[in-house]
């Protein structure tokens, strides 16, 4: 599937700001089963500099500074990806056994292995502690499939979790979210992470978009659609699969990947610093446009 | 008893020391060596009463140096006046050793932060550095081709059970105790110079040069680079040894706030404009460097990861090498040497095991009293296990078992001992050593010397150097060709940097308030004490209102509020509230913002300015607010004093630079318009204030003996006005305020080198001091019985003015000071 995405992030200050720096995560990144076949980043005002880098995972970061007095800055990434569709399920049934894959792990230092060896490490945000690994624990039975163990946390998630966008912010603590049952898909993704590291089995933060479908009958709506977030589990023999937990699914064609970490704080898509500017307003707005007549 | 008061006999001194000492000695076996024997024999020479003496010198020689001033005021080390001569051929081992060593770790450094292949080899398990909270992934790659990652390095050294050195501990972070090293070495010096005679030392200056050669090799010929020392906090304990090791190498001494992005590098915000950084020799701990890329803090500085990316600049050592003060690499120092530099190990760690290993905790659960405990997710924290209780203890063994991977284990070493001169014989102390060494293209140097750290407790001394401890200079015999002279002499006064206009904006910034609170403080205590004995005495309430206008002042100084009353008890009781320690509006809230501001820029002050300001604190504290009339006014005259002693210290020890100008000049702006105040709540309502009212005003501004000099009359107001507003030859007129102000603003430097008129702040003074000169002063104050209105306006003026003035300089020159704050997404 084919894709351009428009992903837009506006910032209006209640005063002049002066200098701004800016580190952003926004250009989603190529992989086995994504193609990015062009990319771009547009900042207005223009920054005086802007540098490029990829980071220890691959992700492209992006450093601008903004010195043109401003009291609006825009963000704009416009990209055209292809996904590839990968057989997410067949994999699920005959995937390793979960303490075989971690003890499999314990040995492994060729590259792919080490990675996930940093990956099961936690974090200030994805915590490693009984409390998560108890939560996961009920569902890997011993001797299950660590993909299929993966597969039912992220519907136990799914199921006893609402979406709820008002409830956290990008600092609400896993322990809080799995207290109050409620968060929205990036809060879902990191709990995920926990639970998984907390029994030793290596997980990773993804970000990226999904593309919304619209109700039977009515046209799509440009801009409606939002940055997303979800987590990948590596399985010896398998590599990287992906759950989403916030639509209880494994992602395949529909969703993009922009970076992958440790955690959130690894991959912020937008984080910056200014001087001035009092109160601010924000605005998203993501557009993940299917192109029908992509070719084959 | 009567024969050791008069004379000591080193023969009778090692006898008793021989007696009292436990384990092995670095002195003893060398006791019959001719360096030892001179020196020493030259000490107990002196007799104890100059020994004691000798002594006492030292440790002032230090508090001189302001080295031993901090915040809390703890007295964390003194100098003992006996150094360690440490032997030529162990030296030479030890040297080879070391700078081995910073290869070992530059290059262990380089490959966890590149390909990994130490991980891929197993020569280190991941675990170590992947759970290791000074492991930073935004680091990955960070130095350009043929970057180093190690600059420079401590090493800790201490004599194992064998009695060879070992290494126990290495420091990139904080290099700490450089700046002690050169503070001991001088103090020494100059107290015992007698010693130069017998023992021909190596001398450090050598090594400091090459500091700035390794920091910037590549300078084109004529060109002066800028290096920062960059320290965290003024309210950091480590601040005044930066300052003093910024102001011997000639360094700006640099905060994140003075630093700034822009085009690919890193600039100095200064009050010459924006001045390219080179290089800085960083003192902030790795994660606070770089706001936006690693943890938020307002003590780095956003782009500093970029700029050493770019290639811009020099960091020693880059925001990551701290991976390396965890002890991380302990345990694997004798495999890495062969893996990466293909050799054997030099000088030995301490052994070291990481608990996450197989098989490796029961034996560290099982010897725990022996061990010092690394915990890799907060490495800052090192743990004794001896020094521990057993409730600790248990909860430590615990941890330990629940998660082993987190912890590496080191054994303590035993330590060796030394003399230390205390209560009048020599006492045998455990001695740990701090070493440096520096990279070099031409080859690596090491610090021909070091902190030598002495306590009774040897397993304290190995947790850090935080801790208490009595220092000793370190001696290396000289082969004489080696030997180079110091580089400065003047060491008393501490400067940001012999460069000019390099005042960083921020400290202009302080400086500035700093000026102004102290003067804010020092008029508000005149006006309480002019006021106190007048509001006691009145006989009537007609007298009361009169007096109104002098408390009113006092009360609304720093933006406070007056209630209008017709008692004089509540005019006494709102007086003497200024001095409540909660109201934001009181003396003590001024006095806080002084120090504030004071403690930010500490390095510009002298050792006794602290002492004055802790002794102006406590008198304020314990203002006797619910005393006598008497008790109060003596207070002040108290509080008034050290003020002034303030000023007078300030103008001794701070050079005459922009620094003290801006100083100054909030000092008088803010004289100008608090005078300015007075005048107009005294003679604009009513034109025929009481002259007990008149006298009191006179006095607060030190005028009086000018005025009865000058009229010998009974007081008037029109004579008062004169004197206070428009003379310009009276210290405290508005007059004299204005034209220092024209003067000072004129000498402020040039931003815009382009400019060929006046700028903001000259015009307004010029404008300013001539509307002053041309008052008509009779046709202010006509008698015609009516309130002075045409007075009132020119005063409202003059202040508006004045503010205009302060907001003119703080666009001017310190508006870029405030630092960036995070965007918040919410």
């Amino acid at each position: 599937m084919k894709y351009q995405i428009t992903h837009l992030t506006q910032y209006r200050y209640q005063y002049d700001i002066a200098n701004c720096y800016n580190h952003g995560c926004l250009v989603p990144r190529s992989l086995p089963y994504q193609k990015v076949d062009s990319a771009r980043i547009d900042v207005l005002p223009l920054p005086s500099s802007l540098y490029t880098r990829r980071d220890f995972f691959g992700n492209q970061h992006n450093f601008f500074h903004v010195n043109a007095v401003h009291r609006h800055l825009e963000v704009k990434t416009t990209s055209r990806v292809e996904v590839i569709p990968r057989d997410v399920h067949s994999a699920v049934a005959g995937s390793m056994p979960w303490e075989e894959a971690r003890r499999a792990l314990q040995r492994a230092t060729d590259e792919q292995s080490l990675q996930a060896r940093l990956l099961c490490t936690g974090t200030r945000m994805t915590p490693v502690a009984p409390v998560y690994g108890d939560y996961a624990r009920a569902l890997f039975e011993p001797g299950l499939p660590i993909l299929e163990g993966a597969r039912r946390l992220c519907h136990r998630i799914f199921s006893e979790f609402s979406y709820d966008p008002g409830f956290t912010t990008i600092t609400t603590p896993v322990d809080e979210v799995l207290r109050q049952k409620r968060g929205v898909c990036q809060d879902f993704a990191q709990l995920a992470i926990s639970a998984l590291r907390s029994l030793g089995l290596p997980a990773r933060y993804v970000s990226g978009y999904l593309e919304t479908l619209p109700p039977p009958g009515q046209p799509r709506l440009v801009g409606a659609d939002a940055s997303h977030a979800w987590f990948s589990v590596f399985a010896p023999g398998e590599g990287w699969v992906d759950f989403d937990p916030t639509n209880d699914l494994m992602p395949s064609e529909r969703h993009i990947t922009i970076a992958y970490g440790r955690d959130y704080g690894d991959v912020v898509p937008l984080k910056g610093l200014m001087n001035g500017g009092g109160h601010h307003e924000l605005i998203v707005e993501v557009d993940v446009m299917p192109l029908e007549a992509a070719g084959p | 008893m009567s024969r050791s008061e008069t004379s000591l006999s080193l023969a009778a001194l090692t006898e008793a020391y021989r007696s009292r000492h436990r384990g092995m000695d670095e002195w003893l076996p060398r006791s019959a060596e001719a360096d030892w024997s001179r020196v020493l024999g030259w000490l107990v020479e002196q007799g104890p009463e100059a020994l004691a003496g000798l002594t006492s010198d030292l440790q002032h020689q230090l508090r001189e140096h302001g080295a031993m001033f901090d915040p809390q005021r703890q007295q964390n080390r003194t100098l003992d006046l006996l150094p360690w001569l440490i032997d030529g051929a162990e030296w030479q081992q030890l040297e080879a050793g070391l700078v081995q060593r910073r290869r070992i770790l530059s290059a262990a450094l380089e490959d966890i932060y590149g390909d990994q292949t130490l991980l891929k080899e197993g020569v280190i398990p991941p675990e170590v550095i992947y759970r290791n909270s000074h492991y930073l992934l935004p680091c990955h790659e960070l130095l350009p081709d043929g970057g180093d990652w190690l600059l420079q390095l401590g090493c800790d050294v201490g004599r194992d059970a064998s009695g060879q050195f070992v290494v126990y501990g290495d420091s990139t972070q904080v290099p700490g105790g450089l700046g002690y090293v050169l503070e001991n070495r001088i103090a020494l010096n100059q107290v015992v110079p007698e010693l130069d005679k017998y023992f021909k030392k190596r001398q450090l200056a050598g090594y400091f040069k090459q500091l700035q050669k390794t920091l910037v090799p590549l300078t084109p010929y004529g060109s002066e680079p800028l290096i920062g020392l960059m320290t965290q906090h003024a309210r950091d304990g480590q601040y005044f040894e930066h300052a003093f090791l910024a102001n011997y190498l000639d360094m700006a001494l640099v905060h994140g706030a003075d630093l700034m992005f822009r085009e690919g590098r890193l600039w100095l915000k200064t009050l010459s404009g924006l001045q390219p950084m080179d290089a800085l020799l960083r003192y902030t701990p790795d994660v606070l460097s770089d706001p936006l890329e690693l943890s938020a803090s307002d003590s780095g500085s956003p782009g500093l990861l970029q700029s050493i990316r770019q290639g811009t600049l020099m960091c020693c050592n880059p925001p990551g090498a701290s991976l390396v003060d965890s002890g991380a690499f302990l345990p694997y120092m004798a495999r890495l040497c062969e893996r990466l530099l293909g050799e054997s190990l030099i000088i030995p760690t301490a052994p070291t095991v990481w608990c996450g290993e197989a098989g490796q905790l029961p034996g560290v659960l099982d010897r725990l009293d022996g061990l010092i405990i690394h915990d890799l997710d907060a490495p800052q924290r090192v743990i004794a296990v001896a020094g521990l209780g057993r409730k600790k203890r248990e909860a430590l063994a615990e941890a330990l078992t629940r998660d082993p991977q987190r912890y590496l284990a080191r054994d303590v070493l035993p330590l060796s001992t030394l003399p230390v001169w205390q209560e009048q014989m020599f006492q045998p102390r455990s001695v740990a050593l701090r070493t440096f060494v520096l990279q070099n293209n031409d080859g690596d140097r090491v610090l021909p010397g070091g902190l030598a750290r002495c306590d009774q407790d040897p397993v304290q001394l190995q947790q850090g150097l935080g801790t208490r401890f009595v220092a000793k200079d370190v001696w290396l015999a000289s082969d004489n060709s080696r030997s180079v002279s110091l580089l400065h002499s003047t060491l008393t006064s501490v400067r940001l940097s012999r460069k000019t206009g390099l005042l960083p904006s921020r400290v202009a910034d302080h400086l500035f308030w700093l000026g102004r609170y102290s003067e804010r403080l020092n008029l508000a205590c005149r006006a309480i004490r002019a006021s106190l004995p007048l509001v006691s005495t009145v006989a009537n309430e007609d007298q009361l209102a009169t007096l109104t206008p002098l408390v009113e002042f006092a009360c609304k100084i720093n933006d406070g509020t007056f209630t209008p009353t017709e008692s004089a008890e509540e005019l006494t009781t709102q007086l003497s509230q200024l001095f409540d320690r909660n109201r934001k509006d009181g003396l003590l809230a001024v006095l806080q913002a002084l120090i504030m501001n004071a403690q930010s820029v500490r390095e510009y002050f002298s050792e006794d300015t602290w002492y004055v300001l802790e002794r102006l604190q406590n008198a304020l504290n314990q203002f006797p607010a619910h005393g006598s009339t008497s008790r109060m006014v003596r207070a002040l005259d108290e509080i008034i004093l050290l003020q002034s002693a303030i000023y007078g210290l300030n103008n001794e020890t701070m050079s005459r630079t922009q620094a003290l100008r801006f100083m100054d000049i909030g000092q008088h702006l803010e004289r100008a318009q608090k005078t300015t105040a007075l005048l107009y709540s005294v003679f604009v309502t009513d034109p025929h204030p009481p002259a007990s009212l008149m006298e009191a005003v006179l006095r607060m501004a030190d005028t009086l003996m000018t005025y009865r000099r000058r009229y010998r009359t009974e007081l008037h107001p029109m004579a008062i006005v004169d004197l206070l507003l428009l003379d310009e030859g009276t210290p405290r007129s508005v007059g004299y305020q204005c034209l220092r102000l024209k003067r000072q603003v004129r000498k402020l430097p040039q931003r815009d080198s382009t400019l060929t008129g006046l700028n903001a702040e000259q015009r307004l003074m010029v404008e300013l001091v001539a509307q002053i000169q041309v008052v008509d002063l009779e046709s202010l104050l006509s008698e015609d019985g009516q309130p002075y209105y045409r007075l009132g306006d020119l005063l409202m003026n003059i202040h508006t003015m004045l503010t205009r003035l302060s907001d003119a300089i703080t666009v001017a020159y310190f508006n870029h000071t405030d630092i960036p704050r995070p965007i918040e997404r919410t």
